[in-house]
């Protein structure tokens, strides 16, 4: 989906989120945060699956509705200086907000995860512009196997001095995230993790959409702490 | 014709009856850019504790087929000493009217709190949400005692002259004895109703869609619970009942004052939409005019019974 929004388009940065209202009907009450995919002027991309009634409501818009959308919100992706190697590792739907990261970073390594040729999340035209490395669950594209699992196979290409230069962005399903986590801490490679969560408010009023902290007692909110997360900082739960 | 939206409490001048619920609305500025805070008769922050408090596991909110939403948030907030240090600076004071929730755990937790809050200026006054707490002396659980109510009621009454109000649980099956319990310990105002108690599942997954397993119902469907409850309480006490349970529209907010709210508490519906306060004074405004209505206060228990 195609927003008109200069003032989110021009103000927000990758990795920040629009919090999406349905409809007028309040059932389903709630909002849908949505990472902002990449903008182009005063236009935004908003990706997203059907996997509910909200986001199916959401995917009957026709063209020149209005939408109301509250954003942009949450701290966006640390930029890398040009001596880091950025790996940019999406899981399904989770691609979006690296699509905006990848517009501003010159050379990542982009590597994204489905589960098979027919549930890719970009189009293939942008996979090959964007040089996308594919993995596929079921092997019909790409890597026949999941994306940590590539991302462990390209790390072996890596020498032990560059392994030292990658900062991973990820966004994606939490078994993904809990593994991908893991494997930087092996390598202790410096991660950040677009998280997501069952929010209400969106900017930080409600509590709704915590997650554990990894080095003391209590929770960071997702909307406004997040929701990147430097991994080490969070405790990531199945 | 010009509406007069104010509503008066004993000293209390609310501009307008629109207040946020406890929980809804932080701790008064995350909305800042969001609220008109001049649609607002006032604010009431998220509870404090006398500790800081972590709240529950997540996942802690989700919707119900049905409608509306369950939170399991679990009372989460930063303690009344960092909320002093850190929380007073941020609230609205000035731009609206301020209250701040009270919860304790005991009759002390709620007078402990209080003492410290008396030291900030120009708040309005507090909410007491003895909806759900364990006393110490065993008493109220959710089911709730009016015992309990009264004690906390008339500790807190004894310390303060600023407005309390004292927000009960929909769940007593007779309202009547508690919301006097309250009024004879010194109650300003009942806040009718916090949450019901409910719970949801994804039975594909067998999983509950909450961390906490239950949690607190909200939204469209806690608005006839909530009406009956302010019905039957102001048929027994003589003193304003906030409304507060489901608001999503101004005839909504019209129907609690025509069962006998004198302020209107705004709380799920500012998830879905935080202009409602501006939107639902419009509405409100408007069925004033239809209906030949000079002041919003006179609609206060003007219900006509069939």
């Amino acid at each position: 989906m195609t927003v008109y929004s200069p003032v989110i388009s021009r103000h927000c940065q990758a990795g920040q989120f629009v919090h999406v209202r349905i409809g007028d009907s309040f059932n389903p009450f709630l909002r849908r945060p949505l990472s902002i995919g990449p903008c182009d002027g005063d236009y935004l991309r908003l990706i997203f699956t059907v996997k509910g009634i909200g986001t199916k409501i959401l995917s009957e818009k026709q063209p020149g509705d209005m939408i109301d959308l509250i954003g942009p919100l949450g701290k966006p992706f640390y930029l890398p200086d040009e001596k880091s190697c950025p790996v940019l590792i999406g899981g399904g739907i989770g691609v979006v907000p690296l699509l905006t990261l990848d517009d501003h970073i010159k050379k990542a390594v982009f590597l994204l995860g489905v589960q098979s040729k027919t549930s890719l999340t970009v189009d293939e035209s942008e996979i090959n512009q964007r040089g996308i490395s594919i993995a596929s669950d079921d092997g019909s594209i790409g890597f026949n196997g999941n994306v940590v699992q590539l991302f462990e196979k390209t790390l072996q290409q890596w020498s032990g001095t560059e392994k030292q230069k990658i900062i991973v962005y990820a966004c994606g399903p939490m078994p993904m995230m809990i593994a991908l986590k893991s494997v930087c801490a092996k390598f202790s490679i410096k991660a950040y993790l677009s998280l997501e969560a069952p929010m209400a408010c969106g900017v930080g009023a409600c509590q709704s959409c915590v997650v554990r902290k990894a080095k003391a007692e209590g929770y960071y909110l997702v909307c406004q702490d997040g929701p990147v997360f430097d991994a080490q900082d969070v405790e990531l739960q199945p | 014709m010009n509406v007069d939206t104010k509503v008066i409490m004993g000293d209390l001048v609310l501009r307008t009856p629109l207040l946020t619920g406890s929980g809804t609305f932080g701790y008064g500025n995350e909305y800042n850019t969001l609220v008109d805070y001049s649609k607002l008769g006032g604010i009431i922050t998220k509870s404090i504790s006398l500790e800081p408090r972590n709240g529950n596991p997540p996942p802690r909110i989700c919707e119900t087929r049905a409608g509306g939403i369950i939170n399991s948030i679990g009372l989460a907030n930063v303690g009344v000493d960092a909320f002093l240090n850190q929380k007073v600076e941020a609230l609205p004071i000035g731009k609206t009217e301020v209250f701040i929730s009270v919860v304790g755990d005991s009759v002390e937790d709620y007078t402990s709190v209080v003492e410290k809050l008396e030291t900030i200026e120009d708040i309005a006054g507090y909410e007491l949400n003895i909806s759900c707490p364990n006393v110490k002396s065993g008493g109220l659980s959710l089911g709730g005692d009016k015992e309990a109510v009264a004690a906390i009621t008339k500790a807190v009454r004894s310390m303060t002259h600023r407005f309390v109000s004292v927000k009960l649980t929909p769940h007593y099956a007779v309202i009547a004895p508690v919301a006097e319990a309250a009024v004879k310990a010194g109650a300003d105002a009942l806040t009718l109703t916090n949450t019901l108690v409910g719970m949801a599942i994804d039975a594909e997954c067998r999983k509950s869609l909450l961390g906490n397993v239950t949690g607190g119902y909200s939204g469209p469907p806690l608005k006839p619970v909530s009406l009956a409850k302010v019905w039957q309480a102001s048929q027994v006490v003589d003193i304003p009942i906030w409304a507060s349970g489901g608001m999503v529209n101004g005839i909504d907010c019209i129907e609690f004052m025509l069962a006998g709210a004198s302020a209107l508490q705004l709380g799920s519906v500012l998830f879905a939409d935080p202009t409602a306060p501006e939107r639902i004074l419009v509405e409100m405004t408007e069925y004033c005019e239809r209906h030949n209505v000079e002041r919003f206060s006179n609609l206060i228990g003007s219900l006509e019974i069939q």
